[in-house]
């Protein structure tokens, strides 16, 4: 079999801007540009351009189309008024999640994005549920006809603002819409994964997304924009606790481990549903739990978690803070140990390095304006 | 922007630098290392007085995303460990034939320098 690395619309422009790139999920993406350091400092105190155009793009149309979102998603579709998004999880029948996406209502369809290397999976998933349920609805993955750009920072709106005539401070927080950016008809939405201000937009035919991409970072020129890499993007998740599904959901996570009951609609009928109750019920389940390190080392992915030398946990996602300058880590933890403050090890290369279990997130929203 | 090469170290092809002080060598990454790995985070160094036998792991040096295996070019006792890089491993980045160097190591067998290269041919290899 040929192993097929897929590239960004947007990887001559990466080029020319001197990435670095890595593999993420079968596709070449940058890493970094200047430094993963610099490039989320840059996010969190002015602003920073992503292409993400790995993530996926699934149209869901048919008259049945709301009844298909709100069968494979944790969510009630019908509660999500036209152009807005919400955030969800699609579950198998066991409860576990296949993916966690963001679905955006636009009039009659839906846009769902699911995760980079996900489309076929999810396409796939709907359309088999659409035949078993007997619902007039189809899932398309048009993946490769979109680009997707984010911008994303406190600057980000006044940028972006430049560009369009659309004025973005209607588009409210998960709102999403049709609007013309520099030109070209795009689908914006107020979304991100940075936890910081900011709007991403699905361009498409995506060989458009080269101009923009170009005219966003010459119109934020004067506030030091900078392109920025799936390195400071990881980072930049992470302080905020959101979740990355390849980490977190790695061997099969309920969305009541993964701490996302807050996405469920218990008020209706979802594939996957039954096992949660069941699961709810039992309670004794490993949860998801933020740390801090108050020893000197970085939590890494697989790193154990002990408690007095027993093991309690494994980490999922850890790294240096870059705003906070300590290691942090997202871990499933056995729920007798994850309180706040209860203090945890958590073993790097056979060295024990004390850790504290915190509230997310743990860059809080003003961290910029203290700094 | 050409990375630095001193002419005065002996390398390794694995962007290692020795500085050979008689029967010691002082150890270090090159400015060309740094720059791979950019912004360091964390320097594990080993304990003064273990023996490390060439190829073998002397220190870890985290980036953000990447943790980075060491391997001692050369057989011999730490002698001496750069404890600054505990507050400041970014030293490394700042100055990686200086103040940022790692461990010094005493040579158990001479004739493994044999094989480091010199500058020139470091110079070449990038």
């Amino acid at each position: 079999m040929i192993d097929m690395v897929l590239k960004s619309p947007l990887n001559d422009i990466h080029n020319e801007l001197g990435a670095k790139f890595t593999e993420f999920a079968g596709f070449e993406m940058p890493i970094q540009f200047s430094s993963i350091k610099n490039e989320h400092l840059t996010v969190r105190k002015s602003v920073g351009l992503f292409d993400v155009s790995h993530m996926s793009n699934v149209w869901i149309t048919g008259k049945d189309a709301e009844k298909l979102v709100s069968l494979t998603t944790v969510e009630d579709a019908s509660k999500i008024g036209d152009g807005k998004s919400q955030y969800t999880a699609i579950l198998r029948e066991d409860g576990t999640v296949i993916d966690d996406t963001i679905f955006m209502h636009l009039g009659e369809k839906y846009m769902m994005i699911p995760n980079a290397g996900m489309s076929d999976e999810v396409t796939k998933w709907l359309n088999d549920k659409a035949e078993e349920y007997g619902l007039h609805a189809t899932a398309e993955d048009v993946s490769k006809d979109y680009a997707i750009i984010a911008i994303q920072g406190p600057k980000s709106r006044e940028i972006l603002q430049k560009l369009t005539d659309t004025d973005l401070k209607t588009v409210g927080f998960f709102g999403c819409q049709y609007a013309d950016i520099a030109g070209v008809n795009c689908i914006i939405s107020h979304t991100g994964y940075t936890g910081e201000l900011g709007f991403e937009l699905q361009i498409t035919p995506s060989k458009m997304a080269k101009d923009i991409f170009r005219k966003i970072l010459k119109a934020g020129k004067e506030f030091n924009i900078e392109p920025i890499g799936l390195g400071a993007r990881d980072t930049l998740r992470l302080e905020k606790c959101f979740i990355l599904a390849g980490n977190e959901f790695e061997g099969g996570k309920t969305p009541l481990e993964a701490l996302m009951s807050w996405t469920i609609n218990w008020d209706h009928d979802f594939i996957g549903k039954d096992a949660l109750l069941k699961q709810k019920e039992q309670g004794d389940y490993q949860r998801l739990t933020y740390m801090e390190c108050i020893g000197k080392g970085i939590p890494r992915h697989d790193c154990k978690v002990q408690k007095d030398g027993k093991e309690v946990g494994v980490v999922t996602s850890g790294t240096i803070s870059p705003c906070l300058n300590k290691g942090i880590a997202m871990a499933y933890v056995d729920p007798d140990y994850r309180e706040k403050d209860t203090i945890l090890e958590i073993i790097v290369r056979n060295k024990s390095v004390k850790a504290k279990v915190v509230k997310p997130p743990f860059v809080k929203k003003d961290w910029a304006q203290q700094n | 922007m050409s990375d630095e090469v001193r002419d005065d170290l002996k390398y390794t092809d694995t962007h290692e630098w020795l500085n050979l002080k008689g029967d010691t060598a002082i150890i270090g990454i090159t400015d060309h290392a740094q720059t791979e790995l950019t912004d360091i985070v964390f320097v594990e160094l080993p304990e003064v007085g273990k023996e490390i036998k060439k190829g073998e792991e002397l220190c870890v040096v985290e980036s953000v995303k990447s943790v980075s295996e060491i391997y001692s070019p050369v057989s011999g006792k730490i002698v001496n460990v750069n404890e600054k890089l505990e507050d400041a491993p970014e030293t490394v980045n700042e100055k990686p034939y200086d103040d940022g160097w790692l461990v010094e190591l005493e040579l158990k067998d001479k004739s493994e320098i044999d094989v480091l290269i010199d500058a020139e041919s470091y110079k070449k290899s990038l």
